[in-house]
């Protein structure tokens, strides 16, 4: 082969690149470099036979990378399942500090329910709990930081929509998104994707529409203090 | 006196294909991805995270 076909295969196999990395970025909710700056595929060290299917590879460091199209596809598919409920009838629950401001504006955003900080017990399957509330699908952050809500959950026979990380279990859990589920940035775009796109399946937004919200008015806050230590 | 009988039909899991008894922690949720077929899922399968298949679309879930 001469040189001139030479560049010419070097040309032709670089613009078929551009066209497929063209077409993956069309496909996904946000582009890449976004969704992978935000760290939404860094999962943790440890790995489940349940989440095995997600998982995309193993980096040098022992950490366990997940699949950016499934959490691409399962976020869509959340959102067609919760688009079908009536607002007020979804609850999100959210133990962990950084998932309690994203979960304060997805409820803000779509009209559903938020239960941040400590879950009481009861909330879900006492009769007797004057405070009760009888959603009819859970949606949470870390089924196992939230097990109270997955329990309640399921004596209560409430499909459950979990974030779960490399190192987490399917019991109780209805429907998976495998995301980071502990960092900061990683869940206020997991949840504002999550409200747009729930959004656009109700009709109320449309699908070259972005919310009224950006992603940093989702991200939790951090005090000065805080941040100083 | 005729003896009134009453029949029962147990609903079967989607994911075990066994009858769910009545009171049972299970749940009923329509395919998240089609949204046609109703997933039924016994107190067992939630617990175990055994994974149910929607028969319409072919979703694999949890």
């Amino acid at each position: 082969m001469s040189k001139d076909e030479e560049i010419k295969e070097g040309k032709k196999e670089e613009k078929f690149e551009e066209e497929t990395a063209e077409i993956t970025a069309e496909e996904l909710l946000l582009p890449r470099d976004t969704m992978l700056s935000a760290g939404i595929h860094i999962g943790t060290r440890m790995k489940t036979g349940d989440m095995e299917q997600f998982i995309y590879r193993v980096r040098p460091d022992g950490l366990f990378v997940l699949d950016v199209k499934k959490t691409d596809d399962r976020i869509r598919i959340a959102a067609k399942f919760l688009a079908r409920f009536e607002p007020s009838k979804i609850a999100a629950a959210a133990a962990r500090l950084y998932a309690q401001e994203p979960v304060s504006k997805f409820c803000e955003v779509t009209g559903a329910t938020p239960i941040v900080g400590r879950f009481i017990p009861g909330l879900l399957s006492n009769p007797l709990y004057p405070n009760r509330i009888e959603p009819e699908v859970l949606i949470v952050s870390d089924p196992r930081a939230d097990s109270q809500a997955v329990k309640e959950a399921a004596s209560e026979g409430i499909p459950v929509i979990a974030l779960c990380s490399t190192d987490n279990e399917f019991s109780g859990v209805d429907l998976v998104i495998p995301t980071n589920n502990k960092g900061r940035r990683a869940l206020a775009v997991i949840y504002w994707l999550l409200a747009r796109q729930i959004l656009r399946e109700r009709g109320e937004l449309a699908p070259d529409k972005d919310l009224p919200l950006t992603i940093e008015d989702f991200e939790a806050k951090i005090s000065k203090e805080e941040e100083e230590t | 006196m005729a003896e009134k009988t009453a029949t029962l039909t147990l609903v079967a899991c989607t994911s075990c294909g066994k009858p769910i008894s009545p009171g049972a922690e299970a749940t009923k949720f329509l395919c998240p991805n089609c949204g046609e077929i109703l997933i039924r899922r016994c107190g067992k399968c939630r617990k175990f995270g055994r994974p149910y298949k929607c028969p319409k679309c072919g979703f694999i879930g949890p």
